[in-house]
């Protein structure tokens, strides 16, 4: 199966190596994989900030950059449904672990004996109805699941809310980061989702945090 | 203004009595047989009143003629307690059960300047009153209050110490109270529903207290919101369900009253005149266009509950009245856009509220419109816009793009000096930005 892989802004920036290990990952379950380099934002910041003329220009130059006719690929849940439900022109445009659980994918025991917990970002739960595939792959590389008490609860990114509403947008990450502190790592299928929690963490010495892509091609650990 | 979290007495009150109310509304949806059926038909029914209100509120306000009952229109919140001041010449003691609007409408500071003394009986409602505040939720007003905080108000009327203990707390509420149901010489309620069929205005409580506001005094004055309309009692009953279930997790609210004109000859209870008083204050402003779907809230305080925003920073960051999602959508709506432009922002979009909605409406795709709006009539600060404009001309082109990010590396620390980095930084780590970038390694 030939693939473009969006890497995402956050990925292409913040996260290469989520990055790197998303594409391994396809790579290993039989994909041929593509990286457009026209790509850079899906224009999701200024489309939830309600700045439309802005996000239609990030749409114009992501509709530069892709092919429409070849499945696109995005280690991200907001980013996908950024794609798939708010733009003009249409993309058949899938979230990593969801294309990785249909495929089959077997990825590498890497987790044995790890204890962790999956945060069910909003937009991959509520948006894309994606909630079971990243569980699922998570045990197939040996891990155990720990049930968080709250999994639907937001981490408190939210785009620009997390800049608009400082006070609560920490405390959100600390009820997230408190609700993981049982596992070895909290893991995440949104880039998103991830630079917020990991931010907080590193300020107060909560559990590791990692991409869904990472823990899956070379483990949590 | 960005929101504060709520103090920690306050803020453990909220969390654990939202979580106990979100819990029992997600328990009492899967003990229903199809939810989702339940949920498209609720929306539904609430979307043919609101399609045609002017039809649905004529045939109301017969039916409530026929019933011996009187129907006041009101266009905006000051003929609305005009004419509640004018329903109430004469009388004294006015006993109020539960009832938003009249929040809304500011009515217990209108009577009160004309001489009327206003008691509020519903219990949450009443210890809000004796502590000087506003409502913070929809349907338990005193949320943040503890059985402590009960304690020491209700102990400052009773002149002795009430033990802070439920049974002991709703005795002395209650003693308090019958005095005042005894006295009233007007009741005043809102209406979770107005049937049109038969003129029937519905109410739902859990504490009996509004049976004694519509039935003691000799005149009953219902506050009702124009768009609360439901076509039949079958089209009440399917709403009813999920009313309660979805508010508190009950069935059915203790008492579920359907008042049909005042007391008819022969009968020994009801008032001797019951009058409605129909508010539009803005509601048929949203019926053409995209927020109409906002007119089908019924009220039942689940996206407040499950709304992360509103259970760490409490009702009153809202503003007076509404609070939560609904309220962030619903207040700009009313108001106006230009005096509310905070609220559309106040939420991550997590659409926990839209999924929690039991009549479907996209509480958060409503926001986001807000949003859009607050941008296309120019409300959002310049300095956002052009911030924005900025960033989509430098990131729509890969070779931008490239540059613009590889000086953001170089310049990164220094993003946490002003700005909205400034304000991240205050309480969590600058990102990073990577050495190399994803793009430079393929």
């Amino acid at each position: 199966m030939r693939v473009q892989l969006f890497a995402t802004c956050l990925g292409d920036l913040l996260f290469p190596d989520a990055v790197a290990d998303a594409e391994a990952l396809l790579r290993a379950a039989g994909c041929e994989v593509e990286f457009p380099r026209g790509q850079t934002c899906c224009g999701q910041p200024a489309f939830n900030a309600g700045h439309r003329r802005a996000s239609d220009r990030l749409a114009r130059s992501f509709a530069r950059a892709f092919d429409p006719d070849v499945p696109i690929v995005a280690p991200s849940g907001s980013c996908t449904s950024m794609v798939a439900h708010h733009m003009t022109a249409h993309f058949d445009v899938r979230e990593l672990s969801s294309l990785l659980d249909e495929l089959g994918a077997e990825p590498p025991a890497r987790n044995d004996g790890l204890r962790l917990a999956y945060h069910s970002s909003c937009h991959m739960l509520r948006d894309l109805g994606i909630d079971e595939a990243p569980r699922r792959l998570l045990e197939r590389t040996g891990a155990e699941l720990v049930p968080l008490q709250r999994p639907d609860l937001c981490c408190g990114f939210g785009g620009t809310f997390s800049v608009r509403h400082p006070e609560v947008s920490v405390a959100m990450a600390d009820d997230k980061l408190a609700d993981g502190a049982r596992a070895d790592a909290l893991v995440t299928a949104d880039p998103g989702c991830l630079m917020h929690l990991r931010a907080r963490a590193a300020r107060t010495g909560a559990v590791r945090v990692v991409h869904l892509a990472t823990a899956l091609a070379r483990g949590a650990a | 203004m960005s929101f504060p979290v709520l103090d920690e007495h306050r803020l453990q009150a909220t969390e654990a009595a939202t979580l106990r109310l979100l819990t029992a509304r997600t328990e009492a949806w899967t003990r229903l047989d199809d939810v989702e059926a339940l949920r498209e038909r609720a929306h539904s029914i609430r979307m043919a009143a609101i399609d045609d209100l002017d039809g649905h509120l004529d045939r109301f306000i017969a039916a409530l003629k026929a019933a011996g009952g009187t129907a006041h229109v009101c266009a905006t919140a000051e003929e609305a307690r005009a004419t509640v001041v004018r329903l109430c010449a004469g009388a004294k003691l006015a006993a109020k059960s539960k009832s938003m609007l009249s929040e809304e409408i500011e009515l217990n500071a209108a009577l009160e300047a004309a001489g009327v003394e206003v008691v509020e009986t519903d219990l949450g409602e009443y210890i809000l009153q004796l502590a000087g505040e506003h409502p913070v939720h929809i349907i338990a007003p005193a949320i943040e209050k503890t059985a402590g905080d009960v304690a020491e108000l209700l102990s400052a009327v009773e002149g002795v110490r009430v033990e802070p203990e439920l049974k002991a707390l709703a005795q002395a509420a209650r003693r308090q109270l019958r005095r005042v149901f005894e006295r009233a010489d007007v009741g005043i309620t809102g209406a979770n529903f107005a049937v049109c069929d038969t003129g029937s205005i519905c109410l739902v409580t859990n504490e009996g207290n509004g049976g004694l506001v519509t039935s003691l005094p000799r005149v009953h004055v219902a506050l009702l919101g124009m768009e609360r309309l439901v076509p039949t009692l079958d089209d009440l009953a399917v709403l009813l369900q999920l009313l309660a279930r979805s508010g508190t997790g009950q069935t059915l609210t203790t008492y579920t009253r359907l008042l049909t004109g005042p007391r008819r000859a022969g009968e020994e209870d009801g008032p001797d005149e019951l009058h409605v008083v129909i508010v539009d204050n803005g509601r048929t402003g949203l019926l053409r266009g995209r927020y109409r779907e906002m007119l089908a809230c019924i009220r039942c305080g689940a996206c407040l509950n499950v709304c992360p925003v509103y259970r760490k920073s409490g009702g009153g960051a809202y503003g007076p009245v509404y609070s939560g999602p609904m309220g962030a959508v619903l207040v700009p709506l009313l108001r106006g856009l230009e005096r509310e432009p905070g609220l559309p922002h106040a939420s991550s979009l997590c659409g926990a509220c839209t999924a929690a909605c039991p009549v479907k409406i996209p509480l958060h795709e409503l926001l986001l419109d807000l949003r859009r709006d607050l941008v296309g009539e120019g409300i959002a600060p310049r300095s956002e816009r052009l911030a924005f404009t900025l960033w989509s001309l430098l990131w729509s082109r890969p070779l931008l793009y490239r540059l613009s990010t590889a000086f953001a590396r170089l310049g990164g620390p220094l993003g946490a000096l002003a700005g909205p980095g400034r304000t991240w930084a205050a309480g969590r780590a600058l990102p990073v930005l990577a050495r190399r970038r994803y793009r430079d390694g393929r």
